[in-house]
């Protein structure tokens, strides 16, 4: 009989009263009990101790569960989602008993609630705080619990029946139509049903049916999931390798890796760059003796199914590909960035045609990833203090998911350089971390295809930021400097395919003994385990003589390790599965055996005629609703959860101002004794695509170094990451706006000298599904261009923050201001597109950076703060804002009418406050630079006062800028 | 005088580098040692003066922060870290640290050590809270000794301490309650968001045992040791820059690790 232990919390919970509140805003008046459940079917479990250790007597009871509710509503989860608090349970149940039981212990969560209310209501509270993929729900009423003396104890275990599984054999020759179903929709079991989507094109799987001609013989199950893999978009970037046009080597090659291979060039001996495009991460110089690394990953498809899941997984994941680059660093900033819908909004799309399996709404997809990345961050320790948050009703069908990781890492290791790293044959392959599970199956393959009705559940995985904690800190804190390894990399899409595959193409081969993988469960196949997306591992290339030592520490550490196969030289890539070969295929096949698809473009620019709009009857009104547009309002709820100081690195946060504005730029000094600082921003425009994707990237790429430079950046010691979120990437338009985009970026990169040092895409990221009528709908996402910015301040104390620091201090606006509203956050405010989508003068702006870097080196300047979404006037806004001060502003030297003026988004602008006595060698510095303008003051006042334009309080900005998403 | 301090690490606590460094920086050499390797060789505390049990996330906050780990800690190493505070040492737990030793029941252990006497649980707001706040210090027991407020900040999910109307009389009555959330003018936060951050009865933000050399605090002192850490710190640097003076690198976090220093009378390295 399997024991069920609840532990009461006390009246005054917080987490029973988040449930009051959502039955609040549901209108039922309620007041809930929250019951931390575990259940388990140990023996042990059934000892009194056990259960108290579960609970802390002061504030909560065991088994005491009071019946004077009037529903109860239990979420526990399915049976092989992870479950982080069932597990340290587990732990803490072997800790204290001897025997050796399964020890499985399972967490649920059960709320008592007293409300005069119906079960459809109940079950929507349900379906607002659960995932069906992942959950299971079960409410009874007061009478039904007493009836059943209680809630089912309920042993989410998984059950496997496929006994003796074994690779299967799979026929190739077969029509090009069989073929084809293959390639979509998976290989066919017995039962005819299909094992879920490869993403093979036809011209791939020809390509693979040629293969086995050759050799002779029929292909594995467990070959094709792997060649699958390996050829996917997601982890071959197709799209970007395959000639395009007349660019024969393809975008990747031609453009963004030329740009960094020619400013390297050109720089010499001051190149930053160190390992680029090569690695999990790339790697610039930050002193004599750290080299700091970068890397964004998306995760979107698995958000949109799984928001929590899909962010955690997402964190943890590129945490991962920090403590795989070269032989381990140290995780030290996250970043995330999140395109969303409007969380008000509730549009109706659903998966099917029979309008049953709808998509989240909004609003849990939004505070699904927030939390995601909130757990997954804060768990780790490592500080989240940079980031971004942009609205378009787009991203209701796919949202997307960014999330980074910088890292430090010692250019020296053990007297070789810290990025460089090599399996050699002989090496052992050892998994380190977490074990192998259902999760993530296809993740790989799916993230690679539009999302649909057929997209697989067990694509979802949740990571487990403990587990990876644990194996992270021994690797990059102990292991690493000890030289027990040779080789490292993370496990993430395609998992042991993936990164066994990537090390053995360094050595030449691998052979792989499947059995020996540790499973969370028994009866997985072996193309499963192979393929499986399980989180929390590393595989590493270990010399022979280091493993049993190497597992004996990790052990000691509370990892566990295993030796699961041997690189080789052989060229073959090599599964055994007890001792029968299952895969058999030559290396380079695998790798590079992949068809070229040349791709053909067409582009056509967007936009709509500019419009006639009449001219605001009070500016006063506008700027106040335009402080509250989703783009420009404070995300300050995002700021606060996020643990934006762990490892007492922060100087510069999320948070600036006595007014607490929402930043676009943070500064970190990852090394405590040395005073050097990391500067990382970020720019993205997804709505200018809508006109013309080269106006898009550009001014995002120019955002990215334009934040990092206001915020005080070495101009010589910025690099920039690449992250494309595309849609529809087979249509040749989209191809077209895709190949604009690129061809800007490595134009501007290369005027500005700043590289591109790793990167990263995502080429489908549309809904194919049906609208409340059942009518097939396609929603996709703009094209969006996401450029990341890393970059060097020599000393933290040359930082500049967004907020004015004094009254009488100067106002300056540096760069023009242009006619410039298409796609602006200002015409989308009134309703329209228009035309005139700011152009980026790179040329101008490169004049301008150089020149405030040198103010910013000489502590000329006070305040600085790039002007972005919302133009200069949200800009004023926000400087007021966040110094508490009031501010005189004159614009009437800009020749525009006022509201053009003001919510023009021409790019390449920054406003800066300096201190009077400044003024001359300020004004010295732009001596030549035509567009440095002396625009007002800041006033003993407490308004934003713009000439002839507007008088608003700062209050009232302050509430608007405030009001739109605090209740989140 | 030397003194060494043993910082804790594993299983999610995260905060043991930059702990240490506050450390050393006052003058304390020190270690960082994984808790299965005290665990293996519990004698080693013999040769610590100072036991930090730093922030993080041990095992998560599963089955309530703090809690798996003290568990752990109770079952493995009870006898020797009963004798460590029973010897003229200090121990401070951090954040996380703060509710281990909670759960421990070394503070504020008010009849005897290993009793649980208080909860620290799931904010008023159930969302975590990482921002700054203030507190003024209530006793003068050696980590506390001459701090009058700390500008410092929190970070945490679980921070409100919750207690019988009896144990907070006792707690009271005792000088056990060594610092309590205030306003920007001094006045006591009143439980009041976000001056007190996560709704702690009475605005405690840390307490002592009986001996005042154990002490649970859940502001992060190492996060506001300097003053490029602090919120304000571009300000300050701003008004230091006007007036034409050097700012002092020192922040308010650091007299707590200089008074371990002091209680072992080692000369206290300052900083420009």
């Amino acid at each position: 009989m399997p024991t069920r232990i609840e532990i009461l919390a006390h009246k005054d919970d917080g987490r029973a009263n988040k449930i009051e509140k959502i039955l609040e805003s549901m209108g039922v008046s309620s007041s809930v009990r929250a019951v931390d459940v575990y259940s388990s079917e140990s023996a042990a479990a059934k000892e009194k101790t056990f259960a108290d250790s579960l609970a802390n007597p002061v504030t909560q009871k065991i088994n005491q569960t009071p019946d004077d509710f009037d529903w109860a509503l239990e979420i526990g989860y399915l049976p092989g989602v992870t479950d982080n608090i069932g597990h340290t349970t587990s732990e803490l149940l072997a800790l204290s008993s001897n025997d050796n039981d399964d020890q499985a212990c399972y967490s649920s969560r059960l709320y008592l609630i007293k409300a005069d209310t119906n079960r459809d209501e109940i079950d929507r509270l349900a379906r607002r705080i659960s995932n069906k993929l992942i959950q299971r729900i079960s409410v009874k009423t007061n009478e039904e619990y007493k009836r059943d003396g209680g809630m089912d104890v309920v042993i989410p275990k998984v059950m496997l029946d496929n006994k003796g599984a074994a690779a299967d054999k799979v026929d190739l020759n077969i029509s090009d139509e069989e073929l084809e179903v293959i390639g979509t929709k998976g290989i066919a079991n017995q039962d005819g049903s299909r094992r879920g989507p490869l993403g093979l094109s036809l011209l791939y799987m020809k390509a693979i049916q040629e293969y086995f001609k050759k050799e002779g013989r029929e292909a594995t199950d467990i070959e094709i999931e792997t060649l699958a893999q390996t050829w996917s978009e997601h982890c071959k970037h197709t799209i970007f390798a395959s000639p395009i046009d007349e660019v024969t080597d393809g975008l990747y090659k031609h453009y963004i890796k030329r740009a960094t291979k020619e400013i390297r060039a050109e720089r010499g001996d001051t190149d930053i760059c160190v390992s680029v495009f090569s690695d999990n991460a790339g790697g610039i110089i930050f002193d004599d003796e750290y080299l700091i690394t970068d890397k964004v990953e998306t995760h979107n498809s698995p958000s949109a199914l799984d928001p929590f899941g899909g962010a955690i997984t997402g964190i943890v994941g590129v945490n991962r590909d920090c403590v795989g680059f070269g032989q381990g660093a140290k995780p030290v900033v996250n970043r995330y960035g999140f395109c969303l819908a409007d969380p008000r909004s509730r549009p109706n799309y659903f998966r099917d045609k029979d309008c049953t399996d709808s998509l989240l709404p909004p609003s849990n997809i939004m505070n699904g990833v927030v939390a995601g990345v909130e757990a997954g961050g804060n768990c780790s320790g490592i500080p989240t203090p940079a980031g971004f948050v942009y609205f378009d009703e787009r991203f209701a069908g796919k949202p997307l998911v960014f999330v980074g990781t910088i890292g430090l890492i010692p250019r020296e290791i053990n007297g070789k350089p810290g990025h460089e790293k090599k399996a050699n044959a002989g090496d052992k392959i050892v998994m380190a971390g977490g074990r192998v599970g259902a999760d993530g199956i296809h993740g790989a393959t799916f993230s690679s295809v539009a999302l649909d009705e057929g997209s697989p559940a067990t694509a979802v995985q949740i990571g487990d930021p403990i587990t990876q904690k644990k194996m992270s800190d021994a690797i990059v804190k102990e292991v690493r400097d000890k030289g027990w390894y040779s080789g490292i990399t993370d496990n993430g899409a395609g998992g042991l395919s993936s990164s066994v595959g990537e090390m053995a193409e360094q050595s030449g081969g691998f052979h792989l003994e499947l059995e020996k993988v540790p499973l969370k469960y028994p009866g997985l196949s072996p193309w499963e385990i192979w393929i499986s997306e399980s989180q929390e591992r590393m595989t590493l290339a270990v010399p022979p003589e280091n493993t049993d030592k190497l597992i004996e520490f990790f052990a000691k550490r509370g990892v566990e390790a295993s030796v699961v196969g041997t690189y080789t030289d052989s060229g073959r890539a090599e599964i055994t599965w007890h001792d029968e070969k299952i895969m058999d295929i030559e290396m380079d096949f695998l790798h590079d055996g992949n068809p070229e698809t040349p791709l053909k473009t067409t582009f056509t620019r967007g936009g709509d005629p500019e419009p006639d709009i009449p001219e605001p009857k009070s500016y006063d009104q506008t700027l106040i609703d335009m402080m509250g547009r989703l783009n420009i309002c404070s995300k300050e709820f995002i700021a606060t959860q996020y643990d934006h100081n762990v490892q007492g690195s922060a100087v510069l946060g999320p948070i600036q101002g006595k007014g607490r504005v929402y930043a676009e730029a943070s500064v970190s000094r990852p090394v405590l004794g040395s005073p050097k600082g990391v500067v990382l921003s970020q720019g993205l425009f997804p709505r200018y695509s809508d006109i013309d994707t080269a106006a898009m990237a550009a001014a995002g790429l120019d955002m990215a170094v334009r934040n990092a430079v206001a915020a005080g950046v070495d101009f010589n010691q910025l690099a920039l990451l690449d992250n494309f979120c595309w849609c529809s990437s087979d249509e040749p338009e989209r191809l077209g706006q895709l190949k604009r985009a690129v061809e800007i970026i490595y134009d501007m990169a290369v005027k500005y000298g700043t590289p591109f040092i790793s990167g990263k895409d995502s080429m489908f990221n549309d809904f194919k599904g049906y609208d409340e009528n059942g009518n097939a709908i396609k929603v996709s996402a703009p094209p969006t261009l996401l450029v990341s910015s890393i970059g060097v301040i020599p000393h933290v104390n040359r930082s500049i923050s967004i907020a004015p620091k004094a009254t009488g201090d100067l106002v300056y606006l540096l760069g023009a201001t242009k006619d410039e509203l298409g796609a602006s956050e200002y015409y989308d405010h009134l309703g329209h597109l228009g035309n005139n989508v700011p152009e980026t003068d790179t040329h101008q702006n490169l004049r301008l950076y150089k020149l405030y870097a040198r103010a910013s080196r000489d502590r000329l300047i006070a305040s600085a703060m790039a002007v972005g979404y919302g133009g200069l006037g949200t800009t004023l806004a926000k400087k007021a804002i966040a110094g508490q001060f009031g501010l005189d502003i004159d614009l009437s030297k800009i020749d525009l009418r006022a509201d053009k003026a003001l919510f023009s988004e021409t790019t390449g602008r920054i406003v800066v406050t300096i201190a009077p006595k400044n003024k001359k060698a300020f004004e010295r510095n732009f001596k030549g630079f035509e567009d440095c303008h002396y625009i007002g003051s800041i006033a003993h006042s407490d308004n934003l006062f713009i000439r002839d334009i507007l008088k608003t309080d700062i209050a009232d900005l302050e509430k608007a800028y405030k009001a739109t998403l605090k209740d989140y | 005088m030397t003194a060494k301090v043993i910082v804790l690490s594993g299983y999610g606590l995260n905060c043991e580098e930059e702990t240490l460094f506050a450390f050393k920086h006052s003058g304390l050499d020190g270690d960082i040692v994984h808790i299965n390797d005290l665990i293996e060789n519990p004698k080693m505390l013999d040769n610590y003066q100072v036991l930090a049990i730093p922030g993080g996330f041990s095992y998560g906050d599963d089955t309530g922060s703090g809690n798996a780990f003290a568990q752990k800690m109770k079952l493995a190493l009870w006898d020797d870290l009963k004798k460590f505070v029973e010897r003229d040492t200090l121990t401070i737990g951090i954040c996380n640290g703060c509710q281990i030793l909670v759960n421990l029941g070394l503070v504020p252990a008010l009849n005897e050590y290993g009793q649980r006497d208080v909860a620290v649980t799931y904010n008023v707001s159930a969302r975590y809270q990482c921002r700054w706040i203030d507190v003024k210090i209530e006793n003068d027991t050696p980590w506390l000794s001459g701090i009058e407020t700390l500008h410092i900040p929190v970070a945490h999910g679980e921070g409100r301490f919750m207690m019988e109307n009896d144990t907070l009389k006792a707690l009271k009555d005792n000088g056990q309650i060594a610092a309590r959330y205030i306003k920007a003018d001094g006045s006591y936060a009143d439980e009041e968001f976000p001056h007190n951050p996560n709704g702690s009865v009475h605005d405690i933000a840390a307490m002592t045992d009986k001996t005042g050399k154990v002490l649970a605090i859940m502001p992060h002192p190492e996060r506001g040791m300097f003053a490029w850490q602090r919120d304000d710190y571009h300000e300050l640097k701003d008004k230091a820059q006007r007036d034409g003076i050097t700012l002092s690198d020192d922040s308010d976090g650091i007299q707590i690790f200089q008074n371990a220093a002091k209680y072992f009378q080692i000369a206290i390295k300052k900083s420009a």
